[in-house]
């Protein structure tokens, strides 16, 4: 059997299609997830009841497979509020909260690693806890985190593939639809993975750029 | 109520877990006095700076700050509006400029308009001789640099009373001299100041008063001659006489 060009490249219309979902799914995921974390990750380090909610929120999300979340989500919550979720807001849902509960982990120790002395000077200047965290902390926290944010990032475009199982048609989704009608594999899950690669490989060009560019000062 | 001091410390005590580091501190500081705290290494001076505006909360005692007690729960901001504090380890923000670093807080807390602001803050900073690098980024500058700017962040709040916590401990040799120039600069135009320091050529020169702290409490106190040239206690003299 001979490996068929025409055939990766007939494909690449429905994939691109499927690819822009995924794209699409994993932006607003991880829009979402820089918000959840960054409450997540401020409420972890604070004092209050909040830091046990967050604390818990993180870690039954880390220690559950993305699967089985997007699972109770698509087809669990639905039996219990008696109406159907759709499948993109299911899957917006949980790749968001997935990625909130990483996010939180990592806008944790990106404040946690910006010197004391920081909160102490805006502290002793009069400011108030809110614009330390505004003005001092998190600025400086999140040019630190832009590296294991944009791995996050990448990582997310990976695992949304696995919200195909609720019936959303992104790029392995549409993969397997090709594949059901052609009967050739090799060709069709090659391009797919061409296609990922394309996109996580532009992702994480990009990050080393603004990585590089905030280096500048600070 | 001119004889009122600007602060008064009863009693203060703090303990970081089984650590007790302040044993019962009080002391009365008047408008206008340069007040030095020095002692060796572990006797609390730092601590008792750091309670003073409640970056460390007193374990027991009370601060009276212009006549009122401070409680973090009311008057904490004022009161650190009012105390303007200096660190060893400079603390600039290194993500702003050099002028927006002493106009950020006069901005946020104060509602000083933004030019207002400014043009106090190039003011200020033309008074620690800084007025140059006004647009440069603070991991740009020396040490010295940085704490001067410092200082002026510090001013640029118009507090009542300046707090300095080993100012110059970790400057090289070769930079101390020029903010100590700026600190006596503040001493002689009538600045409240209480300066933990091992710089005993300051103390000597520009302290109102001068208190030695061991293990905690406040030993001896009194004017730098009476200190230096006739201390009283044991610990005082074994204190300096290592030292001088």
């Amino acid at each position: 059997m001979e490996f068929r060009w025409d055939l990766v490249w007939s494909s690449m219309p429905t994939l691109l299609s499927g690819a822009k979902l995924t794209v699409q799914l994993t932006s607003i995921a991880v829009f979402f997830g820089i918000i959840i974390g960054t409450f997540a990750g401020i409420a972890r380090l604070s004092k209050g009841p909040l830091r046990f909610l967050a604390a818990a929120y993180i870690d039954v999300i880390r220690g559950t497979p993305l699967l089985v979340q997007a699972f109770i989500i698509f087809y669990g919550i639905p039996g219990l509020i008696h109406r159907p979720i759709p499948a993109y807001l299911a899957g917006v849902l949980s790749l968001s909260i997935n990625s909130g509960a990483y996010v939180g982990e990592i806008v944790r120790s990106g404040i946690q690693s910006v010197d004391k002395g920081q909160a102490e000077a805006a502290l002793s200047l009069g400011m108030s806890n809110y614009q330390t965290m505004r003005h001092i902390i998190l600025p400086q926290a999140f040019r630190r985190i832009v590296p294991p944010l944009g791995n996050e990032f990448i990582a997310l475009l990976k695992d949304s593939s696995l919200v195909s199982v609720i019936a959303l048609e992104e790029l392995v989704r549409k993969g397997q639809i090709i594949i059901g009608r052609t009967f050739r594999p090799f060709e069709v899950w090659l391009a797919v993975a061409m296609i990922y690669f394309v996109m996580t490989f532009t992702v994480s060009r990009l990050v080393n750029y603004v990585e590089k560019r905030m280096n500048v000062n600070a | 109520m001119p004889n009122t001091p600007i602060l008064e410390v009863r009693n203060l005590h703090k303990s970081f877990g089984n650590l007790h580091v302040l044993k019962g501190v009080s002391l009365k500081i008047a408008r206008g006095e340069v007040v030095v705290v020095i002692g060796p290494s572990g006797s609390g001076k730092s601590t008792l700076l750091r309670c003073l505006n409640y970056l460390e909360t007193p374990s027991s005692g009370e601060i009276i700050f212009q006549g009122e007690p401070i409680d973090p729960r009311t008057n904490l901001k004022q009161v650190r509006q009012e105390m303007g504090m200096v660190f060893q380890s400079f603390n600039l923000f290194p993500h702003m400029k050099v002028l927006h670093n002493v106009t950020l807080a006069p901005n946020l807390v104060r509602k000083t308009a933004s030019k207002t602001a400014e043009e106090a803050a190039l003011e200020l900073l033309d008074k620690v001789g800084m007025a140059e690098k006004a647009h440069s980024y603070p991991p740009e500058l020396s040490g010295g640099q940085q704490q001067r700017v410092a200082i002026a962040r510090a001013l640029a709040m118009q507090p009542e009373m300046m707090l300095f916590d080993e100012p110059t401990s970790a400057l090289d040799p070769e930079m101390i001299g020029e903010v100590l120039d700026v600190m006596k600069k503040l001493a002689l135009e009538g600045r409240t100041m209480m300066v933990v320091t091992h710089e005993m050529g300051f103390a000597r020169e520009v302290g109102s008063r001068v208190i030695f702290m061991d293990e905690g409490v406040i030993v001896e106190e009194g004017t730098p001659q009476e200190l230096f040239e006739n201390p009283k206690e044991t610990r005082t003299k074994e204190f300096l006489s290592k030292i001088l």
